[in-house]
């Protein structure tokens, strides 16, 4: 943690320095994938021990850092890092089964705004690179099988359209609500199933599209 | 608008967009498969393995009327159990849980059933003297896996220099895969292998394999199986399927599935009406099923290593006391392939005993027979209604699996270890997964 907050205060004060806009936003991100739902209801379908039911990858947290770069035009370019996380956990008798998924992004933005037509409406555009992990947490230890197949990693791409709108806080800070979607065509996560439902190639496949969506709040520093 | 107005309702209105359909769509997926089906057909098991056991455990949950046919007096099918003949109870059939990431070591963890790692040494029997490693690494077999051709295992070695000094040892690698090495397909072993993904590591349970299937499954659904009842024909020509036994009782569904091992169903033994599709014989015909016996030896003395690997008669000795609570000094001869067909055509348990005592004296200088006490031969192939070890992946298979794992005309579903596509046949947790995989079929054809 302690780390990813130095990373974090050098990015916005590098941003900062050379006269860029910055952004960070939180928000709640939901999250669509059918082959995992697939593998989850397929866990649950084969398990009539289960009392409670495993949760489906629905509901998680979003974090992003932006940088913006210095223009006059109204469509500027920029940066941007994100990080998302979902989990599904299910408690049953001597079983504490939690499921993690990670994403991080990083990728390439367009930032629309015009002030004397639109006010404070603005639009992002973000073309990313996406890289996901999977763990199993069993009775609150990691369930480490094998070295490598006890994880599922994935890679993709993913596109985001984001719209927002602008109110001054103070002198140069600002913030915004939004609403974004994301579209991620094809992520390869190849062991994901082996992590979920302990078999490859019975209920999913090894890769997956995915539908996000969110709502949040940016702080800006122009 | 006043700014605070703006904000307000703008905020509300983000929220609202994603929330509202976020909550509709969630509410939409289903935690589990098939959800809303309910289906009031009867539904006949045919055998009561672990596959069979399992798909019965899976419709009661549902709610759906079944019946289990088990041609044997026990159910188990490749399980069982011995008592008396040491001071702890015998694993007659499979014994060994292959890695814990399976739908058994959930089942292990919620039971709290008693588990332990079999991290057991092994010796060689090699150029006529016992050795610890072997002159070359084993693991030289599997370093070249994108490139291995649809050969068998036998040639295969041979090309990776493993020639006749390690015969015995590619033997007993073979026998793991259920097979004699000349039989099995290196390229479909090595495919079968990627798709594993249960873990390496082997346990054993404090009971055994068949007490835990015993407690944790059968238990639901045993008083829905009618045991000695050997199924002779399927007539699935009219809506209702009705089959009939060896008494010529009938029994009526709606849909089988049809769990026998693929001996059975190489075999003739049960007629279907109308005949099964030609590309589906074919298919059974493709998937092998080797010979494969487990003889207990009793012993006064603990003379042996806890794993002998590469004997001519035998290319598998084990030490069958590890894991147990109760000592007793049994040694576990696990016998696959040709050396069981060898030594099935010497015809009694005496010559089978005597040919193994016979080369653990050539191992241990005499002290096997010195002290011997009594064996228990378990000879899986000569059983009527087992007829083999496990299933293998022949030379040419090609998709033999997935071909016999389709059901015909939405009636009939074929599921057990055989019939696994996730590369763990072979396995108790492989036929699980094809028994819940069947009835989620099942389901599927009545949802339409």
């Amino acid at each position: 943690m302690k780390n990813i907050t130095v990373i974090v205060v050098f990015m916005l004060g590098f941003f900062r320095s050379n006269g860029q806009e910055v952004k960070v936003d939180v928000g709640y991100k939901y999250l669509y994938s059918n082959q995992w739902d697939k593998a989850i209801q397929m866990y649950n379908f084969s398990r009539p021990n289960l009392i409670e039911k495993q949760p489906l990858l629905i509901h998680g947290l979003h974090t992003s850092i932006s940088s913006i770069f210095k223009s006059t035009k109204n469509v500027k370019q920029g940066l941007n890092v994100s990080y998302s996380y979902f989990r599904s956990l299910a408690e049953n008798e001597n079983s504490i089964n939690l499921i993690n998924l990670h994403f991080l992004n990083m990728g390439y933005m367009l930032h629309y705004e015009n002030s004397e037509k639109l006010k404070g409406l603005y639009t992002d555009f973000m073309l990313s690179v996406t890289s996901s992990g999977v763990f199993r947490r069993l009775n609150e230890a990691p369930f480490i099988y094998d070295e490598i197949k006890s994880k599922a990693f994935g890679i993709g791409g993913e596109i985001n359209v984001k719209c927002g709108y602008y109110f001054k806080l103070k002198n140069k800070a600002y913030f915004s609500p939004y609403v974004m979607c994301g579209y991620t065509p094809y992520l390869f996560s190849p062991n994901t199933e082996a992590v979920i439902n302990q078999t490859k190639g019975l209920a999913s496949k090894n890769w997956t599209s995915i539908l996000t969506g969110q709502v949040g709040l940016a702080f800006h520093l122009k | 608008m006043d700014r605070r107005k703006f904000l307000k309702q703008t905020s509300l209105l983000s929220l609202g967009g994603l929330l509202i359909p976020s909550t509709f769509f969630s509410s939409c997926r289903k935690e589990t498969l098939f959800e809303d089906i309910n289906y009031d057909g009867k539904v006949l098991i045919i055998g009561a393995g672990a596959a069979g056991l399992y798909a019965a455990y899976i419709l009661k949950s549902r709610g759906i009327d079944f019946q289990i046919l088990e041609a044997n007096t026990n159910y188990g099918g490749r399980l069982g159990r011995l008592d008396g003949f040491a001071a702890f109870p015998i694993d007659l059939g499979a014994q060994w849980l292959h890695g814990q990431n399976n739908i058994l070591g959930d089942l292990i963890n919620k039971s709290g059933t008693k588990i332990t790692l079999d991290d057991s040494e092994e010796k060689y029997w090699f150029n006529n003297q016992l050795i610890s490693t072997l002159p070359k690494d084993l693991n030289a077999l599997f370093t070249n896996e994108e490139n291995v051709p649809d050969v068998s295992f036998k040639d295969y070695a041979i090309a990776q220099g493993f020639g006749d000094e390690y015969k015995n040892i590619v033997e007993n690698i073979a026998g793991d895969s259920g097979a004699s090495a000349s039989l099995i397909s290196a390229y479909w072993k090595v495919q079968e292998e990627e798709n594993w993904v249960s873990g390496d590591e082997d346990f054993k349970f404090e009971e055994t394999y068949f007490d835990f299937i015993d407690k944790q499954i059968a238990t639901h659904v045993k008083d829905k199986i009618s045991l000695n009842t050997i199924v002779s024909k399927i007539d699935y020509s009219q809506n209702d399927i009705v089959i009939t036994d060896s008494n010529n009782n009938t029994y009526t569904a709606n849909k089988v599935i049809i769990t026998v091992p693929i001996s059975i169903l190489k075999s003739t033994d049960i007629q279907f009406v109308p005949s099964l599709p030609e590309e589906k014989t074919t298919a059974f015909s493709k998937i092998g099923m080797g010979a494969g016996m487990k003889v207990f030896l009793k012993f006064t003395t603990k003379f042996f290593d806890q794993n002998i690997i590469g004997g001519a008669i035998c290319a598998a000795y084990a030490d069958d006391s590890i894991g147990k609570i109760q000592s007793d000094i049994i040694l576990l001869a696990f016998i696959m392939g040709d050396q069981a067909d060898y030594l099935t055509a010497l015809g009694s348990d005496v010559a089978i005993t005597n040919a193994l005592l016979q080369e653990l004296d050539g191992m241990y200088n005499g002290q096997a027979s010195a002290s011997f006490v009594s064996s228990h031969v378990e000879n899986w192939t000569t059983k009527p209604f087992i007829k083999g070890a496990y299933s293998y992946s022949t030379i040419g298979m090609g998709y033999a699996r997935q071909i016999a794992s389709m059901p015909v005309d939405k009636k009939l579903y074929f599921a057990g270890e055989a019939m696994n596509l996730n590369g763990h046949h072979q396995t108790v947790f492989g036929a699980l997964e094809s028994g819940y995989t069947e009835v989620g079929n099942l389901l599927k054809d009545v949802k339409g």
